[in-house]
């Protein structure tokens, strides 16, 4: 928050506030104090995801085989650059480009769009491999190593969680770009984007975590 | 064989050193926990007597140093509980390291009871016959959830997982017979899934396994499986859901819905216990009974069969009247 | 001696605050009355009565659990009930005790509505936020309800896998999404207290000022915020196993049931002192104002708090010593549970030194307190015997240990937030309850504890297992006495939900500070105005700057 503030640009007080100093750091110690908890959460599963494969190593790593690594892959660079947009549009923020500021909150919003049809299109090839133990009706590929399904179980979990948060992130960014376009805003409520934004890289590092570990290091 | 129990006791029976040990450390903690709550107690009662609001007393300041209180209170009581620490991890390092020469028990639990067999062979429900005199281990497994076997006269209980074997092993000096529990919540019929654990002098325990163990066990099991499984939940004269009683039942004949008439052996038991429905249903009556292809593992459907052999007949009279 | 003279009079209990605000317009609970006025408020005063409200009707359906437990074990053969209903019942008792009253209890209510008046500050850092971890614990609780309506839970409140999972017929999957969503209003509140302490404390206000109150709630939020999570994940397994095979617990293909337990205590045992620390702040409050003495050992105190909401996240295993957890480790959890149970124990010796020449006036409020020090000491104690190894190879899962939490439950917890909510119930409503009463009840209650659970501790130590609908007849005694007890006990909890919901209406109009108290929440009316304070006030140069101060040799500054 120590980045200097263009004209024009700035936050209005809420009756409760003394000051917008004050305000404005209860609102970034508020988005961190959340982001450590979602940290928390993810960790948790990750924990679990190392333990199974402590546990279980070579159902593991036939059950990562068939994960799809270069769709991670390419789904790992989308969200650094839907990051890299957001970054600008907080950028763009601060100095009052009101229209450069919506075009790039835009732009990480089809990002995060795109990382989520990618993520779409892996489950579905998921389906087509048999790669869906829960599904009843379509047998296991990897009945024969069942601990394997343990993996699989929370690869689906985890990026289910990740996508979740993926989805609500999307749509709050496209409801605050709506109301981000309209003129003021700027004058008004500026820290809602620093604040968001937090959250959006928030997402890109939950993201950058579970691909090492559900995709690299099981390979 | 029943436990004799007095309607209040305040101090459990114990049959092995490490049992007297294990209450003789919480004795020895009993009297240190007095030690640490009693003055707390008496003071609390004191002070709010003598210093009551306008009471005559001193209020000047001690003088004493706060943090040296402090740290002297906090730190004497937690030197004091670490003697105790050690205490109870030697003892528990020793409970999980079995004598080589242990007999083993294998036991195994399953809602709502438990299995054990001997190194013989023989295998008894719920209840359990051990020798005095010798290190036993129970080799413990649960066949679905986790459940607990908690022998309180050896001072010692472990988890029955379903992944992976667990060890509990003791040494008792007394003979006498004692409650043999599940300690961890396991559904239902928790509380009923235990028995006795009869500690016996070693000769008694080779004519029990000679004798009882092979022979008077296998209609008693029959009855804990038939109350294990749930079928006396509906077959049992007087339960709610009126399911034929099974008094009698082996070799009469029976009428079905479909008009025939069977006789009641083995292999129609047997037929009719893993499927019940279809073409196998009682005149009379609706298609409620599960299955239990599956669920009741095959020597355990010959014990159930022994069992309804046995079922008395004079009974039946009285349930079919 | 010359403090003795003055102090021990008589003549300093007057209120010296201005006359009652009742029926002005400027009050929180008068500015408005529709119903929308409550339900969309975002005054911090208002949430905590909204939360008081509804936790006090989950006290009532978690006391009813109770009452049929207690019923059921009147006799030894289970002849009143199915083993069904009486697994159903402990499991609703326990999971409406702990999610629906003993987590939000004192947070959600007193913390609510005195961190902003403590601090000096005019609502919690984010209103708007506090209002949503209301509805947030409404929904979960709904979820609950309708799980215990279609025909209840049978897992027992710890859910452990696979009876949760794969075994159980009851209705667990509403009851898990209930407890998974209340734990996201935790994470809310425990949010907005971290920010609101550390961001909006009037000017003056440095930490060593705050009043421990706000120091164990800083603490407790810390809990919220970095334990949460972790049961959040793991109820989610849960729900995704259950409810689509999406499982990673089950044994059947090779899973770890006992993975579960980790991630549940890694939470639940320092969801104990999210039951805990707040208690001893409302205590911390309690004692020096009815002893009119600085807290003994302020400093110590504060970062007692904070060194027990850390280490209580690396005790978790003392739960699993005989769950098939390696040896090593259960070494390792019981030393460090010594280490953290001594000190919280020995934090009573606080208070008592507290009382040590003070100006003792023995009204309700200090009843509760006083209780409360005998019974916590006896709970924490007795945690370090299930805290031994051996001893806890025969105590563990026995009645024992339903003493035991119980005396640090209720015996802590339920008598700190009703001797907090009679300290407080003057500023709460602006009346006072009926005296009498109030001692009537704190001493029924205390009596009918000890009756209720000090047999549970012979019980236990007799080897009666927990959670057993039927049990051997030698134990019919102890249990007979048992349910004598939880009735005085229950007399004792009616007497003041009527007698303060009269006072609402009949009682006398109480003064801005009744009890001449120390803290910026008596420096305004009662009730106080819907900005909490009419002229910004002013922060005195110590906390606990009461007539009588012990004299503390390197702490004269807090």
């Amino acid at each position: 928050m120590s980045e200097p503030l263009a004209d024009g640009v700035g936050v209005a007080r809420a009756g409760h506030f003394e000051t917008v100093a004050q305000q404005r750091a209860a609102a970034t110690l508020g988005i961190w104090a959340w982001l450590i908890t979602e940290l928390l959460l993810f960790s948790a599963l990750f924990l679990v995801a190392l333990i199974t494969r402590i546990q279980h190593p070579e159902a593991t790593v036939a059950a990562a085989q068939h994960l799809k690594f270069w769709i991670g892959a390419t789904n790992t660079v989308v969200l650094i650059g839907s990051s890299l947009t957001m970054s600008m549009a907080i950028e763009f923020s601060r100095i009052g480009w009101q229209r450069a500021m919506v075009r790039t909150m835009l732009a990480t919003a089809a990002l995060g769009s795109l990382f989520l049809v990618l993520k779409g299109y892996e489950y579905y090839a998921d389906w087509d491999e048999h790669m869906m133990p829960f599904l009843s009706g379509r047998p296991f590929a990897l009945a024969e190593t069942p601990a394997a399904r343990l993996f699989v179980n929370l690869y689906y979990v985890a990026t289910l969680l990740h996508a979740l948060h993926l989805f609500t992130g999307i749509a709050l960014l496209l409801g605050m770009t709506w109301m981000a376009a309209r003129a003021g805003f700027l004058a008004r409520h500026q820290n809602w984007i620093e604040v968001y934004g937090l959250y959006w890289h928030f997402i890109d590092l939950v993201w950058i975590l579970a691909f090492p570990i559900l995709y690299v290091v099981n390979r | 064989m029943t436990p004799s129990h007095d309607s209040l006791q305040l101090w459990p029976a114990a049959v092995s050193t490490v049992a007297s040990e294990t209450d003789l450390l919480i004795l020895a903690f009993t009297v240190l926990t007095l030690l640490l709550t009693v003055p707390v107690f008496v003071a609390i009662t004191y002070f709010a007597l003598r210093y009551r609001e306008g009471s005559e007393a001193d209020r000047s300041p001690s003088g004493i140093r706060s943090n040296l209180i402090e740290i002297s209170w906090m730190l004497i009581p937690f030197l004091l509980t670490l003697i105790f620490f050690v205490w109870g991890a030697r003892m528990f390092i020793a409970s999980k390291t079995a004598p080589p020469d242990a007999m083993v028990i294998e036991a195994v639990g399953r809602q709502w009871m438990w299995k054990f067999q001997h190194p013989t062979g023989q295998a008894e429900i719920n209840d359990l016959h051990v020798p005095i005199g010798q290190p036993i281990r129970l080799r413990i497994i649960s066949q679905d959830v986790i459940h607990a076997l908690y022998l309180p006269a050896v001072r010692l209980q472990v988890a029955a997982l379903p992944d992976r074997y667990t060890d509990l092993w003791f040494k008792a000096d007394r003979t006498g017979t004692y409650h043999l529990y599940c300690s961890e919540y396991c559904g239902t019929d928790h509380s009923v899934m235990g028995g006795e654990i009869t500690f016996m002098n070693p000769g008694d325990y080779q004519d029990w396994l000679t004798h009882a163990g092979a022979q008077q066990g296998r209609v008693a099991a029959g009855r804990t499986l038939y109350e294990a499984y749930g079928c006396a939940g509906c077959h049992e004269p007087g339960s709610a859901v009126k399911a034929p009683s099974l008094a009698g039942l082996y070799g009469s004949q029976v009428k079905l819905a479909d008009g025939r008439t069977v006789t009641a052996d083995d292999g129609w038991l047997r037929e009719k216990i893993l499927n019940p429905n279809g073409d196998r249903l009682a005149d009379g009556y609706k298609q409620v009974m599960p299955s239990f292809a599956g669920r009741i593992p095959e020597d355990e459907l010959g014990t159930l069969i022994d069992f309804l052999k046995a079922y008395p007949t004079s009974q039946a009279a009285d349930a079919t009247r | 001696m010359s403090a003795s003279g003055s102090i021990g009079g008589t003549a300093r209990r007057e209120p010296h605050a201005p006359e009652s605000t009742i029926g002005r317009k400027a009050d929180y609970l008068h500015a408005e009355s529709t119903l929308r006025s409550w339900f969309l408020a975002t005054d911090h005063k208002r949430i905590a009565i909204l939360y008081l409200t509804s936790i006090t009707g989950f006290f009532v359906i978690g006391a009813l659990a109770a009452g049929i437990v207690r019923l059921a074990l009147v006799v030894p053969n289970g002849a009143i009930m199915t083993n069904d209903t009486y697994n159903k019942a402990f499991t609703i008792h326990g999971v409406v005790m702990v999610w629906f009253f003993l987590i939000p209890s004192i947070p959600a209510t007193f913390g609510n509505f005195l961190i902003p008046l403590m601090i000096g500050a005019k609502d919690l850092a984010f209103p708007k936020l506090n209002l949503t971890s209301w509805y947030v614990f409404m929904a979960g609780a709904l979820f609950t309800l309708v799980s215990v309506v279609l025909g209840g839970v049978d897992t027992g409140w710890t859910f452990y896998a696979p009876l949760s999972t794969a075994f159980s017929n009851t209705w667990v999957l509403p009851a898990l999404i209930g407890v998974t969503i209340v734990g996201f209003s935790s994470i809310l509140t425990g949010l907005n207290f971290v920010v609101t302490i550390h961001t909006m404390r009037a000017p003056g206000m440095t930490w060593f000022k705050l009043p421990i109150f706000v120091w164990t709630h800083y603490a407790t939020s810390l809990i919220f915020l970095l334990a949460t999570p972790v049961i959040t994940t793991a109820l989610i397994l849960l729900i995704m196993e259950r409810g689509f095979h999406i499982g990673v617990f089950d044994p059947a293909y090779g899973g770890d049931p006992v993975l579960f337990q980790h991630l549940f205590w890694f939470y639940s045992h320092p969801a104990v002192y999210i039951m805990v620390l707040p208690g001893m702040g409302v205590i911390s409050e309690i004692v020096p104002a009815f002893a009119q003495k600085k807290l003994f050992g302020y400093r110590f105190v504060a970062y007692a708090s904070i060194g027990l909401a850390s280490v209580t996240f690396f005790v978790w295993g003392h739960h699993m010593f005989v769950n098939g957890q390696s040896d090593l480790a259960s070494l390792v959890f019981s030393a460090l549970s010594f280490a953290v149970a001594v000190p919280s124990a020995v934090k009573v010796y606080n208070w008592t030194a507290t009382i040590h020449k003070g100006s003792l006036r023995l009204d309700t409020p200090m009843l509760y307190a006083m209780g409360y020090i005998g019974l916590f000491v006896l709970g924490g104690l007795t945690g370090l015997y299930l805290a031994t190894l051996s001893i806890n190879q025969h105590i563990h899962a026995t009645y024992f240990v339903v003493a035991h939490f119980h005396y640090i439950m209720v015996g802590g917890t339920v008598l700190a937030f009703l001797g907090g909510l009679h300290f407080w119930w003057p500023k709460f409503t602006g009346r006072m309850y009926s005296e009498p009463w109030g001692r009537v009840s704190a001493l029924l209650i205390f009596l009918g504890f000890n009756v209720t659970f000090f047999p549970q501790f012979i019980l236990g130590y007799l080897g009666m297992p927990r959670r057993y609908a039927t049990y051997p007849p030698e134990f019919q005694l102890l249990n007979v006495l048992s349910s004598a007890g939880a009735t005085i006990l229950a007399a004792g909890y009616l007497f003041p939900m009527l007698y303060l919901v009269y006072s609402l209406w009949f009682g006398r109009k109480a003064a801005a500070n009744p009890w001449n108290a120390k803290g910026l929440e008596w420096e305004t009316a009662s009730p106080p105005p819907t900005h909490n304070f009419l002229t910004p006030p002013e922060v005195p140069r110590i906390p606990y700057d009461y007539p009588i101060q012990a004299q503390e040799s390197r702490d004269q500054h807090g």
